[in-house]
Parts: structure tokens; C-alpha cells; sequence
């Protein structure tokens, strides 16, 4: 032994790394072919991924049923425990693209151009917003210097002055634009539950997932839109949610993006995803009046745009129509969700490169 | 890594540590000491205190795993005294210690090259690190001519025998093996319960030779076993002659492996062996350590070459700190039990007048010092006894008390579910249960160390298979690890495998697994069918 030498176990760790990688890749492996995509947590987030724990079976005491048995023999077995790995997001991600080979979206545009909006974050004698605490704190102070209020001589008068009165009053705040807006759209008048509404949700959240990924978390800003006869924004736990109303009208909704895109943010700058998710089954002018929309108004201006008919019925005309029009686009991306296992193949028709 | 001698004031230190060492009388071997960074500190420990090991994933596992814990405060980086005994002794010290720490870890390493080499075990071998390191070395070539997948395989394999590995235990490879080169080696302890044969008048004579009283059928039957293990020992290279507790050990040395597979099971063996010398000597040992730590430490600070006595102190406080006998904190029931027996052999108290002694007052007032020195005493104690008979003779009751060994704290109380009948003694925090079942209890721990006992009884059951024998004391073995297990003993044994537990035969052979309901057979019955040279187990 020399002295000189290093103790370290960097050639064993690198093994056992390697170990986990292989566990790993063959988890996202598993995740991808089983489209079992919830598994990618919230949105940017590190993704917790477990495993059995690597023990070497031998002769204990104890009772069976802790978890699968050991290997023995090929590899390392299992010892009913597990061990968890906090996996980077970017790390996941990285994996998924190679797996699905998935390009990188182009980026486009700095964010240069600021975005105004106004937020209560100050106070005024005049307004609409009365704020309760601050106007009863005035009026109190008002009453005890005027000698109203007087608890010690039992005196306990309060007048609210004029002049006492707070008002919330909206400042201007200027942000920076965001580099990519998603648009989310939903036909919340088709039966959206049960099977359906998972398998939509389980797209959105790898949408999203994949385009934070791209742009990164804080550049990128996610809308939610639904529509019935109507279109309207929404939160986005809102999306799933499924309305009642009868009548079925989706070009609104392709109008209403277009306006907050053209209106809200600076085309010239910003990349728009927009992604649209329904049964398909549409009005035959409905459907040719999105196809004009996405023709004149969106195609444009937006980096990708994606229908995608989620277990169509017989009647759903949507992608066909806008195939004739769109066909193997390279922009416009048509897709057709039936069960869990297709969700990959989606994902590949909406990113892979044409 | 660096050697102590790259730093003046270490080196200064352990100069006076072995000086004081010496001039206690202490029976040392070469000591080496190095001093080690935090990183490599963690990586030795999962070496198991060698400088160098083979590439393994679990040496991988078990320091990503410390890495992560540190990281995140669950443990501390902070190791005092790590130390791989024989002779030369490599003893390593944490660069981040104080020079007071660094002390206090080299006097503590003196207790325990001294001990090792002390031992009625033998523990200290000749240049045990350097063959370890020689051992990685051949291990590292079998890894390039295995190929990664058969050399992690079979590694994976060896590692479910780890615990199998017992070179002390009374079923040990010496008295259970016979080969040809070790036939003459001491059996076992057994004794023969048949009468014992008249002595024979010397005869010179034919006639009387042939007028001895010897039957023939004893005689064939001894002409026929002595024929049958030579049979066997000339075919297989050895002859099981009673249970074997030492698995790992036995395919260590007759299991069918090619060059490279044994490489990687003399490394596991090796490495892992003293681990049972460790076990069965740790309350002494750690001890013994911590009493020859204060000695040497007191000496140090009487002369001022270390500064920070109530530092020391505060440490030694902590180390030495009374857990309940079910937690085992060796290094403070075996210094106290070691300053107590000081006290016993410097007042004559360990001797048969002692013993016998009727009066309670002369007891108390015993003052009859022997004409050995305690010190002498102690050491023979350390040369004839392990853990088990150390505590055997010498923890009472009264010393269960008085170390707290029997003081749990009320939570723990209230978790154990102690029954409030058995509490003796109560305050605000904690309880005392009563001592009197202790002592059997902590003696219990060193017939089965926690772990099943399994034994090899049958090297060719049922035409060249190998059956273990688990010996059941009431508890069941995990049923769902017995068929993975056996697995990694077939890659070893690469021939069908066998495991008795209870009423049920389980087999592994072809990678097919099969459970058979069978009789179950007593322990005993096995060990006396083996002595008669019998199956020890047909179906």
C-alpha cells in the first residue's frame, strides 16, 4: 500500500449509478410504453421514482409478502424495501426525449416587450376595493383623538369620518412576456368523463411537462379555454371539468385564442402552442370555419398547433376535415387519442419532427 | 491518505501514545497510522476497513447511501477510530479530529491491537490488510476474465452467504471437515458415552491377539467407515463429519469453482470473517479499549502533551453512556465491567475462598490480594474467555443495576409494553425493570447473534447435492428469500441444492424450485447419525 494513495469507491458508486440508470431507463421504458404519464409529478418538479431495494436474499427470520422476493442469481435482489431516487426533472425529460426522440421546439423571440397588468398593492383615500381593517383602524384612532371613544370614562362613541376611508387601489406592474403561451382548448359539452378525461389530463400534464422543459418553467404561461356553444378561459383545474350544456360550437374558441394572442402578447416574440382536445364530433361549417381560422389566423403565427380527437365517435369530423386542408402539416398536427397506450404515440405525432 | 508522520504534532502524539503504551507492559503488534479525509473515511468503512476492494455494486450502494445521509444531516461525517487488527495493525484517524481527539483514537487503537492479539480467538494474523489488498488485486484480474455479467453475478451470489460465515462457532470448518491434509485435527467436544473399554493386558503372543474379547461386527463396522471416508475423502477431496456452521467458509474451499470464482470467494470470506471474532469478544474488546484509552489519555494529560481534559471527558461521557441490555453498548458495559474485575483481583475477590465465604461482613471487608497483580489476571482473562463467559462469570444483578443495563426510558417503556409488575425502581424520566433476568437474556444473544442458525449436513444428498439443515428455535424463516437464496447457492455449488427447515424439504436445481413436505428431524439427531458415519437425512 502506498501512502499517497487515495481511498475512494468512485469505481463501485459508478457501478452502482450505472445499476440504477439501467433501473431507471427501464422505468421510463415501462412509463412510456404503458403511457402511464402521472407519473411525471407537477409541473417541473423532481420526480420521485421508486424502486425495490437491492438486497442480497439470504436466511432470515421474518414473514414473506414485504415486497417481491429476491432475485437471486441474475442481479441483486430485491429485499422487500424500496429506495427512492429524487430524479431531476431535466434528467427525466432528457430520457423521455431520447426515448420518444423528440426534438427540442425552437425558441423564438427574447421577451423583451413588457406586459402590463394591475395589482392591489396600494392604498388610496378614493376608489371602488374599501379596505375594512385599515378604514375601522382610521376611524378608531379618529374617535379616541376627538375624545369619543373613551373606554376609562365608560365612553365608547365611534364615528366613521369621510375622511377616514382606505380604498385598495390597482398599481400598474409591468412584466416581462412570456417566450411561449400554450394554449389549452376543450370541448366540455362531449361526455368528458371517466376514461376520456384521464386520458386527456394525462396528455395535457406531458404537454406541459414538455414544453417547460424546452422553454423552462417561468417562460412559458399556460392557458386553459373550454367551450360548449361558447368559449371562455379557465383555470386550469377547471379544464377538466365537465359542463352540461348542450350545444357544440368549437370554432369560438379557435377565434377566442387567436384574439388574446394577437391582443395580449407580441406575435413577433412569442412562440404559441395551441392544443385543441374534443370528441371530433362537430357541425360540418363549424369544423370548415376552424379550418379557415387555422388557415388565416393561427398557422401564421403559432409554432405548433394540435387537435386531437379523443375516443371519436362515428360521426367525429373534425381532424378529417382539417386534413383535407392540413395534411401531414408541419405545424398543424392531427391526432386521435383512443386508450392509454396511444398516448405516446400522440405525443410523438404532436413533437416529432415532420 | 497520508501517512501520520506528514504531520509533526500526530506524529508527536503517537510517539507518546506507544511510549506509555510500552511503558504499561502492553503486548503489541507494528501499529501504522493514517490519516484520512472525511470522503475516504466513509469509503474505507464501506471497504470494511481495507484501503482497496473490488468493484462492487453494493460497496456503491452502501456509500451513495452514506453520502446521501450525511448530506442531509441524518448522520454525522464524524468517525473516531477506525482500525483493522493483525500484525501490522492499520489504524486511521479523521484529519478533522482535534490533536486531543487524534489521542485519545491512538490509545483506544492500542486496547484493541493488544486485545486482538491477546484473544483466546487469535484473531491477529500476519499482514491480514496486505493480503486483502493482494486478494482485490486477484479479484480484479477474475472481474477481465469472468466478464462483467458472470463476475457480478457470481459476486451477487456470494454476498447472500455473507452471514454464513462463521469460523468460530463450535460447528466450525476444523472440527466439522475432514480432509487429507487436516485429519488429525481436533473433533469436537463430544464425549463418548459408551462405557469405557477394560484395558487390555499387553499380549505378545498369536494366540493372544486372537483370544481377544473384540466382536466381529464392531470391528466390520469400524473397518467399513474408516473405508468409506477414505473412499470419500479420496473422491471429493473431504468428508463432512458433523453439521458445519461455517457455509461460506466450506464453499470457500470445496465448492467446484473455476480460478476466478474462487478469487471472489476468498476475498468475500476473508473480508467478512472477522466479523465473528468482532461479535463474540466486542463487550470485552471495546472494553478493553476504552480502559487502556483513559490510562494512556490520563498520562497524556498529566504531562501536558494534550490539552482539553473536559473535552475529553464530556466524549468519553458520551461513549461510555448506559443504554438498555437489549441495545448493547459494549464500550460502556465493557469498561465497567473491566474497571469492576480490576476492583475484584485487587481485593482477592475472584477465588473459591471468596466464593464459599458464608459471612456477608468478611465478604464485604475481603481484602486477600492474590500474588498475581490484577493487571496479570486481567490479561489471562482476555488470553482464555470470550464475550459469553465474560459476562457468564462475572455480570450479577446488582451489576445490571448499577450500570443501568435494566433502565429504560418511559417512552421505551411504554413501547416495549413492560408490564408494570416488573418495574422495580421509578422517577420522573425513566424505570427500572427487574435485573435478575437480564444476565440470560444477554447470554441468550450469543447462541444465535440474532440470526437463523443453518448448517451443512450433506454434501451428497441425493447423488452430489448439498442440504443445509436450518435448526429451529421457534421462529420461521422468511419464505419468500429461501427460494432466491438457494438459487445463489446453486450458482455456487453449480449442482442441486437443498435446505431443511422444519417439516419442509425445499430443492433448487435446473432453476426449478420445489417445496416437499418431510418429517422434521431433531438437530441432535442429525449430529449423532453424522458421528455414526450415517445419512444424516434421507427422505
Amino acid at each position: 500500500m502506498y501512502v499517497t494513495d487515495q481511498i475512494n469507491s468512485s469505481e463501485s458508486e459508478g457501478a452502482f449509478n450505472e445499476f440504477v440508470e439501467e433501473q431507471l431507463e427501464n422505468l421510463v421504458d415501462a412509463i412510456l410504453t404503458e403511457g402511464d404519464l402521472e407519473n411525471f409529478g407537477e409541473r417541473g418538479s423532481d420526480i420521485l421514482v421508486e424502486m425495490d431495494d437491492i438486497v442480497a436474499p439470504t436466511f432470515v427470520y421474518g414473514d414473506e409478502g414485504e415486497g417481491g422476493g429476491g432475485s437471486g442469481g441474475g442481479g441483486p435482489g430485491s429485499g422487500g424495501g424500496k429506495i427512492r431516487f429524487n430524479v431531476p426533472f431535466q434528467y427525466l425529460m432528457e430520457r423521455v426525449a431520447r426515448s420518444l426522440k423528440l426534438p427540442r421546439l425552437v425558441k423564438q423571440g427574447h421577451g423583451k416587450i413588457k406586459e402590463v397588468s394591475y395589482e392591489f398593492k396600494t392604498f388610496a383615500p378614493s376608489g371602488i376595493v374599501l379596505d375594512k381593517k385599515r378604514t375601522f383602524k382610521r376611524a378608531l384612532r379618529t374617535s379616541i383623538g376627538m375624545d369619543l371613544y373613551a373606554p376609562h370614562e365608560e365612553r365608547y362613541e365611534f364615528q366613521f369620518m369621510r375622511r377616514d376611508r382606505r380604498f385598495k387601489v390597482p398599481e400598474r406592474v409591468e412584466k416581462p412576456r412570456f417566450k411561449a403561451v400554450v394554449f389549452y382548448m376543450g370541448d366540455i359539452s362531449y361526455s368528458t368523463y371517466g376514461e376520456r378525461l384521464r386520458l386527456e389530463k394525462r396528455l395535457v400534464n406531458f404537454i406541459q411537462n414538455w414544453i417547460d422543459y424546452n422553454y423552462g418553467a417561468k417562460n412559458v404561461d399556460h392557458r386553459f379555454f373550454v367551450h360548449d356553444a361558447e368559449a371562455y378561459e379557465v383555470q386550469a383545474e377547471q379544464f377538466y371539468q365537465v359542463g352540461n350544456s348542450g350545444g357544440t360550437h368549437a370554432a369560438p374558441v379557435h377565434q377566442l385564442i387567436h384574439r388574446i394572442a394577437t391582443n395580449e402578447y407580441d406575435p413577433a416574440s412569442t412562440n404559441f402552442y395551441g392544443f385543441y382536445f374534443g370528441d371530433g364530433e362537430l357541425f360540418d361549417d363549424d369544423a370548415k370555419e376552424i379550418v379557415k381560422i387555422l388557415e388565416e389566423h393561427l398557422r401564421p403565427i403559432f409554432n405548433r398547433i394540435g387537435v386531437i380527437e379523443v375516443q371519436p365517435g362515428r360521426l367525429s369530423l373534425l381532424n378529417r376535415q382539417i386534413a383535407t386542408q392540413f395534411y401531414r402539416d408541419s405545424i398543424i398536427r392531427l391526432g386521435e387519442l383512443n386508450d392509454k397506450l396511444e398516448t405516446i404515440e400522440v405525443i410523438k405525432t404532436l413533437f416529432a419532427e415532420h | 491518505m497520508r501517512a501520520v508522520q506528514t504531520d509533526p504534532e500526530i506524529y508527536e502524539l503517537e510517539q507518546r501514545v506507544v511510549h506509555h503504551a510500552k511503558a504499561f507492559e502492553r503486548t503489541l503488534p507494528e501499529m501504522r497510522f493514517f490519516i484520512l479525509d472525511s470522503l475516504e473515511f466513509m469509503s474505507l468503512l464501506e471497504k470494511y476497513v481495507y484501503p482497496v476492494s473490488p468493484l462492487n455494486i453494493w460497496e456503491g450502494k452502501r456509500m451513495v447511501t452514506r453520502k446521501h445521509r450525511v448530506e442531509t444531516g441524518q448522520e454525522a461525517s464524524i468517525y473516531y477510530e477506525v482500525v483493522q487488527t493483525g500484525n501490522p495493525s492499520y489504524a486511521y484517524l479523521n484529519s478533522t479530529n482535534s490533536p486531543m481527539m487524534q489521542a485519545s483514537v491512538m490509545a483506544h487503537v492500542v486496547g484493541h491491537c493488544e486485545f486482538s492479539e491477546l484473544n483466546v480467538l487469535k484473531d491477529s494474523n500476519p499482514d491480514r490488510t496486505e493480503w486483502v489488498i493482494y486478494l482485490s488485486r486477484k479479484v480484479d484480474r477474475a472481474r477481465q476474465q469472468m466478464g462483467e455479467i458472470n463476475y457480478s453475478q457470481f459476486w451477487n451470489a456470494c454476498e447472500s452467504f455473507v452471514p454464513l460465515i462463521a469460523p468460530h462457532s463450535q460447528f466450525n470448518l476444523a472440527r466439522t471437515v475432514e480432509t487429507e491434509t487436516a485429519r488429525q485435527q481436533e473433533t469436537d467436544t463430544y464425549v463418548s458415552e459408551d462405557k469405557p473399554v477394560p484395558r487390555l493386558t499387553p499380549s505378545f503372543g498369536t494366540l493372544d491377539s486372537l483370544m481377544r474379547n473384540v466382536s466381529p461386527e464392531t470391528t466390520w463396522q469400524k473397518e467399513m467407515q474408516a473405508k468409506q471416508r477414505q473412499e470419500t475423502i479420496s473422491r471429493t477431496g473431504f468428508k463432512l463429519k458433523a453439521p458445519c456452521q461455517d457455509i461460506m467458509g466450506f464453499l470457500c474451499r470445496h465448492a467446484p469453482a473455476s480460478q476466478s470464482e474462487r478469487a471472489v470467494l476468498d476475498y468475500i470470506y476473508s473480508v467478512h470473517s472477522t466479523h465473528d471474532f468482532v461479535i463474540r469478544t466486542q463487550i470485552m474488546n471495546e472494553g478493553w479499549a476504552m480502559y487502556w484509552e483513559k490510562k494512556i489519555m490520563t498520562e497524556l494529560f498529566k504531562e501536558q502533551s494534550v490539552k482539553g481534559i473536559i473535552d475529553y471527558a464530556r466524549v468519553f461521557s458520551g461513549v461510555c453512556y448506559p443504554r438498555p441490555y437489549y441495545m448493547r453498548n459494549p464500550y460502556h458495559l465493557g469498561f465497567y465491567l473491566w474497571t469492576h474485575i480490576e476492583e475484584l483481583y485487587r481485593d482477592g475477590k475472584v477465588s473459591l475462598d471468596f466464593h464459599e465465604e458464608t459471612s456477608q461482613d468478611v465478604k464485604d471487608h475481603w481484602k486477600r490480594p492474590s500474588t498475581k497483580t490484577p493487571m496479570q489476571q486481567m490479561e489471562h482473562l482476555v488470553k482464555t474467555v470470550t464475550d459469553y463467559e465474560f459476562l457468564r462469570r462475572f455480570l450479577t444483578p446488582e451489576l445490571v443495576h448499577e450500570f443501568h443495563l435494566n433502565r429504560f426510558s418511559k417512552r421505551q417503556a411504554q413501547q416495549l409494553r413492560i408490564p408494570p409488575d416488573s418495574i422495580v425502581q421509578e422517577d420522573r424520566y425513566n424505570v427500572w425493570i427487574d435485573p435478575e433476568p437480564i444476565k440470560n437474556e444477554m447470554l441468550n444473544f450469543f447462541t444465535h447473534f440474532h440470526r437463523p442458525r443453518i448448517y451443512l449436513i450433506d454434501t451428497d444428498f441425493q447423488d452430489g447435492g448439498l442440504l443445509l439443515y436450518h435448526r429451529d428455535d421457534g421462529r420461521r424463516l422468511r419464505k419468500d428469500w429461501i427460494k432466491p437464496t438457494l438459487k445463489n447457492l446453486n450458482l455456487i455449488w453449480k449442482a442441486p441444492v437443498y435446505l431443511i427447515s422444519r417439516n419442509w424439504l425445499y430443492s433448487f436445481s435446473a432453476n426449478l424450485f420445489k417445496e416437499t413436505v418431510v418429517t422434521a428431524v431433531r438437530f441432535e439427531s442429525i449430529l449423532e447419525r453424522m458421528r455414526n458415519s450415517e445419512k444424516p437425512f434421507r427422505i
